[in-house]
């Protein structure tokens, strides 16, 4: 009950924050004078100054030796067992538009849900078009990819489901963020049946998701030895706030995830899944969600924390609209700035085609 | 002229009329009022609704009139959001003139789903119409309105989706 005072409540009655991460007026003031011309550059504002982007400790981070790079970010191809599938198609523009990028980006992060239905056969289409990429990739595990066969496809074709990199000074985080509690088991479910459960959004008899308990220690022992003064990017298929629970819009652990993480100065999380342009910022953590390649999602009926960082109406006659590639470009001071790359430019409004300040 | 015909059609139409209803009357049975039994009616429809919403996610080729490209109406509408039941009647581009939902399920489903379609007065289509009215229940009414997110928030499990695999 304590614990609940503190928390900050929607009319939805939703938690989007915990009142110790809460920034105010005066943190916004105070930051923004200290990180000076740099986090305005790029930034999107929202209409109060409670909602500004770009709180990372920019002045801060200013003397830390980080050569700036870009990663792409594609996700949620949704890939059909069908031949010239529509959505074949689209997976592959994102990734030649990838490959035209100039100058290419470090690596490519593919942010989950390769897949619609978990079959081993969708997800070696969608490999053998990420191997055309002209440089390395990445990638994590989403619902989609993981409930047939409970990851032994996926494990077999991408690796680890938990990884880190160091790159350019800046430490790469992917976690597998889709781990459900046994469900299937009770009712005696056939694999396809939990598969065909999980991939409805709305699916009330999954429960909520998260990295779970060995996810945890995993990260806890990954960032044991990094320096708070390190920039984070944390990938994971599901935002690390609860955004709307009811379409696993959320991350059962995040909570525990954003503890882990609080000693550090800046985290840029990058999530999937839900498949629109959205922002929050907790604290140190900016939380940015990302586009699909397969088809957009209606913003759930609650209010945004930034509203003005979402996309523009979408045509559902046209059917790459609101969908794309985006890529991460980390500067020398440390911050981050998310691009959206829409295959139709008119679904992403001026102010964020500017970039998204991590 | 024209005025007696009319006035002596009309006296006989009156009599036929009662005749009918005193023949009739004793027989006729009227089911009595029942607010309960008839919402359960509806949420037949709405639960034959939801399924077929559901229908096609991940399931290609096996429902020709709703999909054959493995796409169903929840793949874009989960919760049935998005549609906005209280908006329709409404000029639709896609449809090219002002259009009914009944129109634009079909549109869906023809267009995007790449299925058949179904005929508007068919139990399926009423169904579907069930479905997304009842999901998106509350809404003000608000011919013409266009906007993308859903109305209103599910809280907890909301409607009880009868999740069985593939459906």
């Amino acid at each position: 009950m304590e614990d609940d005072d503190k928390k900050i409540i929607v009319p939805d009655k939703k938690i989007i924050f915990d009142e110790k991460d809460k920034i105010t007026r005066r943190d916004f003031l105070g930051l923004t004078a200290k990180g000076a011309a740099a986090t305005m550059i790029a930034g999107v504002f929202a209409p109060s100054a409670g909602s500004m982007i770009g709180l990372g400790s920019v002045a801060e981070a200013a003397t830390k030796k980080i050569k700036p790079f870009t990663f792409a970010v594609l996700t949620d191809g949704h890939l059909y067992d069908i031949k010239d599938h529509r959505f074949d198609g689209m997976f592959m523009d994102a990734v030649n538009m990838v490959n035209n990028m100039k100058p290419l980006p470090d690596m490519v992060i593919y942010a989950g849900d390769i897949g619609q239905s978990g079959l081993k056969s969708e997800l070696l289409k969608g490999k053998a078009m990420l191997d055309k990429l002209k440089m390395p990739y990445k990638v994590i595990p989403g619902e989609h990819d993981w409930y047939l066969d409970m990851g032994k496809a996926w494990r077999s074709l991408f690796g680890d489901e938990n990884w880190s990199i160091n790159h350019n000074g800046v430490h790469v985080i992917g976690m597998n963020s889709i781990k459900i509690a046994d469900f299937w088991t009770g009712p005696g479910l056939t694999p396809e049946q939990r598969m065909g459960r999980v991939l409805e959004l709305e699916c009330n008899s999954c429960g909520p998701w998260g990295v779970e308990e060995e996810g945890l220690e995993w990260l806890k022992k990954d960032v044991k030895k990094v320096k708070p003064d390190t920039p984070i990017i944390f990938f994971s298929h599901s935002p690390l706030w609860d955004y709307y629970p009811r379409w696993n819009f959320a991350t059962k652990d995040a909570p525990e995830i954003r503890d882990i993480l609080r000693k550090f100065d800046n985290v840029m999380a990058v999530h999937g899944h839900v498949h629109q342009v959205v922002f929050n910022k907790i604290g140190n953590i900016s939380s940015i969600g990302t586009s699909s390649t397969s088809w957009p999602w209606p913003y759930p009926p609650v209010d945004l924390p930034y509203p003005n960082i979402r996309h523009n109406r979408l045509d559902p006659g046209d059917f790459k609209d609101g969908m794309g590639s985006h890529h991460l470009s980390v500067a020398e001071d440390g911050s981050g700035t998310m691009f959206y790359d829409p295959f139709n430019p008119s679904a992403i409004p001026e102010a964020v085609k500017r970039g998204v300040k991590l | 002229m024209k005025y007696k015909l009319f006035a002596k059609a009309s006296a006989m139409s009156m009599l036929l009329g009662i005749l009918i209803f005193v023949i009739s009357a004793p027989t006729q049975s009227k089911e009595p009022l029942d607010d309960a039994a008839d919402f359960d009616r509806l949420m037949e429809a709405v639960a034959y609704g939801d399924q077929l919403w559901h229908t096609g996610e991940g399931a290609g080729g096996k429902h020709p009139e709703l999909s054959t490209n493995g796409l169903g109406c929840a793949n874009c509408h989960p919760d049935g959001s998005a549609t906005q039941p209280e908006s329709w009647p409404k000029y639709q581009t896609n449809l090219g003139k002002v259009g009914t939902l009944r129109e634009m399920i079909n549109w869906c489903i023809q267009v995007v789903q790449n299925g058949k379609g179904y005929a508007y007065d068919s139990k399926e289509m009423i169904a579907m119409e069930a479905y997304a009215t009842y999901m998106n229940r509350g809404a003000k009414l608000d011919p013409g309105m266009n906007k993308q997110t859903a109305p209103f928030v599910i809280s907890g499990p909301g409607y009880p989706t009868n999740n069985e695999g593939n459906r």
